[in-house]
């Protein structure tokens, strides 16, 4: 059953005063099945952040529908939006987004408090989610004391606790060392491996591999996609690599 | 490189950043145009001609010294949060390879040109609004005003220079900043973590001491002399102590709040509290200025307005009638009313000369002594009362007969010998059942009198006064004639005839009565014996009145002015604030909406942890002026104040009149403070 359908998204956008339209996105149509973990790849410029936004529902197509558990977000009320981003989605983001007056333990339950849960229902959920991403020990750190590797995975918990349909990560190794980088794709393996679905925004090749199906965007249009089948990651790292150079060259796939 | 160049960077770092700037020039104008004002006034001799006006010019004066420092202080204030604002500019310009020296030009040419726009803009403002305030000055003192128009040359000499003056230190300031730079940690400087703040329960609980002893000091304050030294106690002790809370004490009462689980974790708590917890750690010291400064104002303006509203009744009390005769007498004439008689005669006559007539005659005798009340006994030890550090227990007693006591209230009372009817003024009360005149003698209290006529000496003093009205003042003071006091050995007790008496004729025609009953007492005076003993004193009411007007007004011009400056600082650190956090809570409140926070949540959160940290202060002050009012009583009981009920009317309306202003001025710039966070938000 596929959980986000995406059909025939355009956006431009307008200058203040009507001129300079410019086209990010389009003609966008894919869909995500439930449990997958996708890897949306592509230039800068390409429109992935545009994409991104609108499945965030964070902007509105200019046309086209985008459909979350068959639910049009763009028929979503506008009051009822931020509730909806925050019961559905989960987000990780490059630079974390971690607010710098909280614990890291009181950014995880930043949602669950904004949902009104109650406090024995957000400690439970808290110490699941720390003990699998291995962040027990440093909840009552604060953001500057932790590295970015522990910084990302506290994301990650925030993005985990309300249980969401749609995980979706903007570039989340952007600003990870190497180690940290692998450690993360581990974890979103695993956390895939248990069912929750991911939609991943990357430029990085190795953090595709980890996917199960990327898709290549270019000049605002789904151009090509990659699924990995029973290969190994090496294998799908190498057809990506392929494909990439392949756009690069500007050749005709498809 | 031309310099050319260097102006242009310099106009566009003031034009880039004119939300920080606008403000800080209208400022340095508003400093500029209020200095030259003053400077002008205490100056302007149309001003000295009128009577009163050289008394009002000497308050001026002092009132520029206050702005000389005051502009100094917090021009350089002001301008350090500016350029703290944009070291990360800097930063980038460095990195780009502008030197320091090169920057330090631009920042010279910055400097100039805010120097030259204020300058020139404050003192364009104070030489077109000189004329207004000297108009209203000159109306306040009840003058003629004459409507020339004039530029004080010295007064603008003294403001540029003064100005030239702080800029320059403003300048090497920046100098300083620029010298200091370095240009990758700045670029980095707001990424940056800051560390949480700490409940530091020590400082807070220091605070809240200090503040309660400073309070209990304010109330429980009982006679004028201490007030003195104790009101600039109290006010230190109660500007450390807001420092301490406003920077300790919130941010402990924000972490007691985080520990308490089910409260924080609330969506209306969660949020406001914790970023409470920082924004006090970084506000607390501008919050704590911005509530001094309010207090201050407040303090300044409702005490001078309430002295100036009250002027004609304090006037009134320290001159009881119209044409007041005071005179001191020796024991023989005080009991013999030949002089006495003397004198009246020659007043009916030069009153009759004038064709006027004396209305509410006054006319009674009094033995006062000065003395301290310890219990129900008045110790006439002098010794011990000059090393007594005590002076609340100081009061002068009026010893003044039953007959005349009953002649001027119009009562019938009767005493037996060694009775008295005591009357207490200044909130003293006696409650004895006796009173002991040092060992000498005893009189039993028959009864509380409601009210007597006012007297000068009571009005003057700061001390209470307690008439005893006995049936025979003679009797009373025989014992006591032998005492005296002081190094001279003057006799302890003084013996005074009172003679007043209203006059419904033109305040000329009172004055012109005033100086020939002078001459007559002089006249009466001198053909005396040698032996007499006459010293008078005449004072009327239409004489003293401009003078009387001239210290009340100046003051109550001198506190409306500085009023208006400290409150210009006020809103200005208050502009700041809103500016500044509104850069910081920008990224944190874009990360809140991504999070899933609505725009209405968010704005929820902004407006309560708004209105609490700029209410705040606001409320504190009130706080103080409220445990203040004791003190201020007191205090205006120097200047002859002892009408409470206007005092509470002129605080609590100055107070409102303040709230007013603020708000409004909280209303505008928390516009701005929107306007920069909703920058990021998204619709």
């Amino acid at each position: 059953m596929s959980i986000l359908q995406v059909n025939a998204v355009k956006k431009i956008y307008t200058g203040r005063f009507g001129g300079n339209q410019v086209q990010a996105l389009s003609n966008v149509t894919f869909d995500v099945e439930e449990g997958e973990y996708v890897a949306i790849m592509g230039e800068s410029g390409s429109g992935k952040t545009t994409l991104l936004n609108i499945l965030a529902a964070l902007d509105k197509p200019t046309s086209g529908t985008v459909c979350l558990d068959g639910k049009n977000l763009s028929k979503i009320r506008e009051s009822e939006i931020a509730a909806f981003r925050r019961d559905h989605l989960g987000f990780v983001f490059q630079d974390f987004n971690l607010l710098a007056t909280f614990s890291l333990e009181d950014n995880i339950y930043l949602p669950m408090v904004l949902s009104g849960k109650s406090l024995a229902e957000m400690k439970e959920r808290l110490t699941a989610v720390a003990r699998q991403l291995g962040i027990t020990s440093i909840l009552k750190k604060y953001p500057y004391e932790v590295s970015g590797g522990q910084k990302q995975r506290a994301a990650v918990a925030r993005a985990l606790i309300t249980n969401p349909r749609l995980i979706l990560a903007d570039e989340p190794t952007g600003a990870l060392d190497s180690k940290s980088t692998d450690e993360l794709l581990r974890l979103f393996g695993e956390i895939n491996q248990k069912g929750q679905t991911i939609l991943m925004v990357t430029h990085s090749v190795k953090a595709a591999s980890h996917a199960g199906r990327v898709l290549f965007i270019k000049d605002g249009e789904v151009y090509h996609q990659i699924y990995r089948g029973s290969g190994t990651e090496n294998e799908l790292y190498q057809r990506i690599s392929d494909t990439l150079t392949m756009l690069a060259t500007g050749g005709e796939g498809r | 490189m031309k310099t050319g160049f260097y102006s242009r960077l310099a106009w566009t770092g003031i034009k880039n950043n004119r939300k920080l700037y606008i403000p800080y020039i209208l400022t340095c104008m508003g400093t500029v145009m209020m200095c030259y004002i003053v400077s002008f006034l205490s100056t302007s001799p149309t001003f000295a001609a009128i009577e009163g006006g050289k008394m009002v010019q000497s308050f001026l004066d002092m009132g520029f010294g206050i702005m000389k420092v005051f502009s100094l202080i917090f021009l350089f204030y002001t301008n350090s949060f500016l350029v703290r604002r944009r070291k990360k500019e800097f930063g980038l310009y460095n990195i780009l390879g502008l030197g320091k020296w090169h920057l330090a030009k631009v920042m010279f040419l910055e400097t100039v040109m805010t120097a030259g726009i204020t300058i020139f803009g404050g003192l364009f403002f104070g030489i077109l609004l000189s004329k207004f305030s000297e108009l209203f000055m000159v109306k306040v003192l009840g003058g003629a005003a004459a409507y020339t128009f004039t530029i004080a040359f010295s007064s603008v000499k003294s403001t540029v220079f003064l100005f030239l003056g702080i800029f320059l230190l403003i300048f090497l300031n920046i100098l300083c900043q620029v010298h200091r730079t370095d240009p990758i940690q700045l670029l980095h400087s707001e990424q940056s973590g800051e560390k949480p703040p700490k409940a530091n329960w020590l400082i807070a609980a220091a605070g809240a001491v200090l503040l309660g002893a400073a309070y209990y000091l304010a109330v429980t304050i009982s006679d004028p002399v201490t007030a003195i030294s104790t009101f600039f106690l109290a006010v230190v002790m109660v500007i450390l102590a807001t420092y301490l809370l406003f920077i300790a004490g919130s941010v402990t009462l924000c972490r007691i709040l985080q520990k308490n689980k089910r409260y924080y974790y609330k969506i209306n708590h969660f949020v406001s509290v914790s970023s409470m917890a920082y924004r006090m750690k970084r506000n607390g010291a501008g919050l704590a200025s911005i509530c001094i400064l309010c207090t201050m104002v407040l303090v300044m303006v409702s005490s001078t307005t309430c002295l100036y509203a009250g002027a004609e009744n304090s006037l009134r009390s320290r001159y009881p009638r119209n044409i007041n005769l005071s005179v001191q007498l020796n024991e023989q004439e005080f009991f013999d009313a030949a002089s006495t008689e003397a004198a009246k005669s020659r007043i009916q006559t030069v009153l009759e000369e004038n064709g006027a007539e004396a209305e509410g005659i006054l006319d009674y005798r009094t033995a006062a002594f000065g003395a301290a009340l310890q219990g129900n006994r008045v110790n006439l030890d002098q010794q011990e009362l000059d090393s007594t550090m005590l002076t609340e227990d100081i009061l002068q007693i009026f010893i003044v007969s039953v007959s005349d006591y009953n002649r001027l209230m119009g009562k019938k009372e009767t005493l037996s010998p060694g009775e008295a009817i005591v009357y207490t003024t200044k909130d003293m009360n006696y409650e004895e059942e006796e009173i002991h005149i040092g060992d000498l003698e005893t009189l039993r209290i028959a009864g509380h009198a409601e009210e007597f006529v006012d007297n000068s000496i009571d009005s003057m003093q700061i001390f209470p006064t307690m008439y005893l009205f006995v049936p025979n003042v003679e009797e009373i003071i025989a014992p006591l004639r032998e005492l005296t006091w002081g190094s001279n050995h003057v006799p302890l007790v003084s013996l005074y005839w009172y003679y007043g008496f209203d006059l419904s004729c033109e305040e000329e025609i009172q004055i012109q009565i005033q100086d020939q009953i002078s001459g007559e007492m002089d006249a009466l005076k001198s053909s005396m014996d040698d032996d007499a003993y006459f010293q008078f004193v005449v004072e009327g009411v239409a004489k003293e009145r401009a003078d009387f007007y001239a210290i009340y007004a100046g003051l109550f011009f001198l506190g409306i002015f500085l009023g208006i400056v400290f409150v210009l600082a006020a809103v200005l650190i208050i502009y700041y604030k809103q500016v500044s956090e509104g850069y910081e809570d920008q990224s944190r409140f874009d990360i809140m909406q991504k999070i899933g926070m609505t725009k209405k949540e968010i704005q929820k959160s902004i407006n309560s942890q708004i209105l609490i940290v700029f209410f705040l202060p606001l409320i504190t002050a009130g706080l103080h002026l409220g445990f203040a009012f004791p003190l201020i009583q007191k205090l205006l009981l120097i200047f002859g104040l002892t009408n409470t009920s206007l005092l509470i009317v002129t605080t609590v309306s100055c107070y409102l009149v303040f709230a007013l202003f603020y708000m409004l001025v909280y209303r505008i710039t928390s516009r701005s403070y929107y306007a920069i966070v909703s920058g990021t938000l998204s619709p």
